[in-house]
C-alpha cells in the first residue's frame, strides 16, 4: 500500500513543492512569493474541495448511478421532480431541525454563561467540566443520548416516570412525533459548551463601569441585562447564531447514528437525504440535485456570515 | 472575578444558581451516567426503572472490549490517520497562513473568503465525488483518502488559526531577519515557525481533535481494514441484535478519553502561546 508515503517524517519542513529553490532571487516579487507559499494548500483544496463540490453540482443535470459508468444528460429533469415532491418537506425537516438545534443551545449557553460570569463558587472547574459534551464525538453523543432515551431501560423514560411527567415508557426515538425532540435535545447538549465559552468571552469584555452607572441610575438586575449586557454582546450573539446555523443546516452525525432519518423519514434532513440516495439509493442525479438546492440555501448564509466577519474587523 | 461584586444582589445571586443546578446537570448528568453505565455490571442496565446509582461496580465492560480484536484495529487507525492529518494540515497551512498574514497581494481578500467558507460546504455533497475519485485511484479503504478527506476541513480550520497567531508576531521581527541577511524563506524557517510553536501545536492538536471526531467520511471512504474508531463502533454496536449498551458507554468512554486529554494539553498552549515581548532585546 501506498499510504506509508504520507508518514509524518517525510511531511516535516518543506511543502510538498518546495518554493521555487530555497533562495529565491531577490528580485521574486512579494505577490509571486505569497502564491508559491500558497500553492500547496491551494492545490490541495483544489482537488480535494473546488473539484468534487463543482463536480457534485453538475450531477444535478445528469441521470448517474454511483456503481455503473456512463451518465446520460436530462436537464432540469432531476430539479423539478424534487420541486415537485420531497424537496418541501425535506426543506421544513431541515428547518425545524436547524433552528431548535440552535435556539436551545443558544437560550442554555446564555443562562450558563450569564450564571458563571458571577462569582459563584467553583465556576472555574465548572466551566471546565461544563467543556466535555462539545468535546466528546458526535457518535459518542449519540450512543449517550439513544442509551438514555432507550425505550426499554432509558434513563429518561424512569426520571420522568418518577416526577410524574408521563405515565408509561416512551419510545422516544421512534415515535414520529417525538424522534426530532430526541436528536435535538442531543445536539443541544452536544453545543451549548461552545456557545457557553464564546458568550463569556463576550461577557468579559462588558465595562463594569457601564453596570455600576446604570446601577446609580436604579436599573435592576432584569433592566441591566437588556440595557447594558445585551447590546454589548450583539456582535459575538450575531456570530455566534449564524455559525450554529450554518453548521446546523448541513448537519449529519446525529440524525444518522440516533434514528437512521426515521421513523418514517420523520428526522430526515436534507444532509441525510444527500447521502442516503447516493450511497444508499445510488442515484446521483436525484442526490446533485438535492445538493444543488441545498447549497444554494447554505450560500445565502455563508454570504451573510463573511459580510459580517468582515464587518467585525475579522478579515 | 471580583469587579461584579458590586451587582451581585440576592436575586441574580439565586438566579445564577438555579442556572447552574439545572442547566449543569443537564450538561454533566449525561456525563455521569456514561461513567456509571460503563462500570455497571451488563446485566444490571436491562432493568427498569434504572438505578441511578449503581449498586456494583465493574471492569468487566472493558475486559470484553479488550478481546475484541477489531476495536484495537479501529482505534490504532484513528490514531494514525488523526496524527497524520493534524501534520500535514499544519504544514501545508502554515504557509497559506504566514501568506495571508504578513503579505498584501492581489486577491488576498478573495482568497481568504473561499478559505474560510471551504470548511462550510456540506461533507456528504463533497462525498458524492470524492467517493468516485478515491474509487477512481483505488484508494478506497487507505489512509490516503482518509487523511486526504480530513483535511477538507481541517485545512481551512488551520490557516485561519495560524493567520490568526502569525498576526501577533510583529512585523518589526520580519523585517530584522530580513536585514540580517536572511532570505524570505529561511526568515519563515527559522526564526518565524520557531516562534509560533505554541499556535503550531494549537492548530495541530485542534486538526487532531476534528479528526478523531470525524464520521461520516471514515464511514464511506473506509471499509473493514483502515475503518476508524467512530464509524467502527457504529457497525460494531448498532446492528440488529439488541445493543450491549454497558460495553457501548465503556467504547465511549475509551473514545472520548483522547480528545478530553488533547484538549487539556491545547489549553496549556493557548494559555502561554502568545509571543507578547519577544521583539525586545
Amino acid at each position: 500500500m501506498s499510504t506509508d508515503t504520507a508518514h509524518p517524517d517525510t511531511t516535516g519542513r518543506t511543502p510538498a513543492s518546495p518554493p521555487a529553490g530555497n533562495r529565491p532571487p531577490r528580485s521574486l516579487g512579494d505577490g509571486a512569493f505569497a502564491a508559491l507559499l500558497m500553492l500547496p494548500a491551494l492545490a490541495m483544496l483544489a482537488a480535494i474541495v473546488v473539484y468534487p463540490l463543482v463536480a457534485s453540482l453538475v450531477t444535478a443535470f445528469f441521470e448517474q448511478s454511483l456503481v455503473e459508468p456512463g451518465r446520460t444528460f436530462v436537464g432540469l429533469h432531476n430539479i423539478t421532480d424534487l420541486l415537485g415532491g420531497d424537496f418541501w418537506r425535506l426543506l421544513r425537516q431541515t428547518l425545524v431541525f436547524t433552528v431548535g438545534a440552535t435556539i436551545a443551545p443558544f437560550l442554555v449557553g446564555l443562562a450558563l454563561a450569564l450564571a458563571l460570569n458571577t462569582r459563584i463558587r467553583g465556576r472555574a472547574t465548572l466551566r471546565g467540566l461544563l467543556l466535555i459534551p462539545w468535546l466528546v464525538p458526535s457518535v459518542v453523543v449519540s450512543f449517550l443520548w439513544m442509551w438514555i432515551f432507550n425505550a426499554n431501560y432509558g434513563l429518561a423514560n424512569g426520571a420522568l416516570e418518577a416526577l410524574g411527567l408521563i405515565d408509561a415508557p416512551q419510545a422516544w426515538l421512534a415515535g414520529p412525533g417525538t424522534a426530532m425532540t430526541a436528536v435535538i435535545v442531543a445536539k443541544t447538549w452536544a453545543s451549548f459548551p461552545w456557545i457557553m465559552v464564546m458568550l463569556l468571552a463576550g461577557l468579559q469584555t462588558v465595562p463594569l463601569e457601564l453596570h455600576e452607572a446604570a446601577e446609580t441610575d436604579g436599573a435592576g438586575a432584569v433592566q441591566r441585562f437588556f440595557a447594558v449586557t445585551l447590546p454589548h454582546l450583539r456582535g459575538i450573539i450575531g456570530i455566534v447564531l449564524l455559525l450554529e446555523l450554518i453548521w446546523n443546516f448541513q448537519h449529519f452525525d446525529l440524525i444518522y447514528v440516533m434514528t437512521g432519518g426515521g421513523p418514517a423519514g420523520a428526522t430526515e434532513t436534507f444532509a441525510t437525504a444527500v447521502y442516503e440516495t447516493a450511497f444508499q439509493g445510488f442515484d446521483l442525479g436525484r442526490a446533485g440535485a438535492l445538493g444543488l438546492l441545498w447549497m444554494v440555501l447554505l450560500l445565502g448564509m455563508v454570504a451573510i456570515y463573511v459580510r459580517r466577519s468582515e464587518r467585525e474587523g475579522q478579515l | 472575578m471580583s469587579k461584579r461584586s458590586a451587582r451581585d444582589t440576592c436575586g441574580s445571586r439565586a438566579a445564577a444558581w438555579i442556572a447552574v443546578v439545572v442547566l449543569g446537570g443537564f450538561g454533566l448528568l449525561p456525563v455521569y451516567w456514561m461513567l456509571a453505565t460503563a462500570f455497571t455490571p451488563a446485566q444490571q442496565t436491562f432493568r427498569y426503572p434504572p438505578s441511578f446509582f449503581p449498586t456494583e461496580l465493574t471492569l468487566d465492560n472493558f475486559a470484553r472490549l479488550a478481546d475484541e480484536p477489531a476495536l484495537a484495529r479501529y482505534l490504532l487507525n484513528s490514531l494514525v490517520v488523526s496524527v497524520i492529518t493534524a501534520v500535514l494540515s499544519v504544514t501545508v497551512s502554515a504557509y497559506m497562513g504566514y501568506a495571508f498574514s504578513k503579505f498584501r497581494f492581489r486577491g488576498r481578500r478573495s482568497l481568504m473568503y473561499f478559505v474560510l467558507s471551504s470548511q462550510m460546504f456540506p461533507q456528504a455533497l463533497l462525498l458524492v465525488t470524492l467517493y468516485a475519485l478515491f474509487s477512481a485511484y483505488h484508494l478506497l479503504d487507505t489512509y490516503t483518502a482518509l487523511v486526504l478527506s480530513f483535511t477538507t476541513f481541517t485545512l481551512p480550520l488551520c490557516v485561519w488559526m495560524l493567520k490568526g497567531f502569525f498576526d501577533t508576531i510583529p512585523d518589526t521581527l520580519v523585517e530584522a531577519a530580513r536585514v540580517d541577511g536572511a532570505s524570505r524563506l529561511r526568515t519563515i524557517h527559522s526564526v518565524i515557525l520557531p516562534l509560533s510553536a505554541p499556535g503550531l501545536i494549537a492548530a495541530g492538536l485542534f486538526a487532531f481533535v476534528r479528526g478523531w471526531n470525524d464520521f461520516v467520511f471514515a464511514l464511506t471512504l473506509a471499509g473493514r481494514e483502515k475503518t476508524t474508531l467512530p464509524p467502527g463502533l457504529v457497525n460494531a454496536f448498532l446492528g440488529e441484535a439488541t445493543a450491549q449498551w454497558a460495553e457501548l458507554m465503556a467504547a465511549s468512554l475509551i473514545a472520548s478519553l483522547p480528545v478530553v486529554v488533547a484538549f487539556i494539553a491545547l489549553q496549556r498552549f493557548l494559555v502561554g502561546g502568545i509571543t507578547a515581548g519577544a521583539i525586545k532585546g
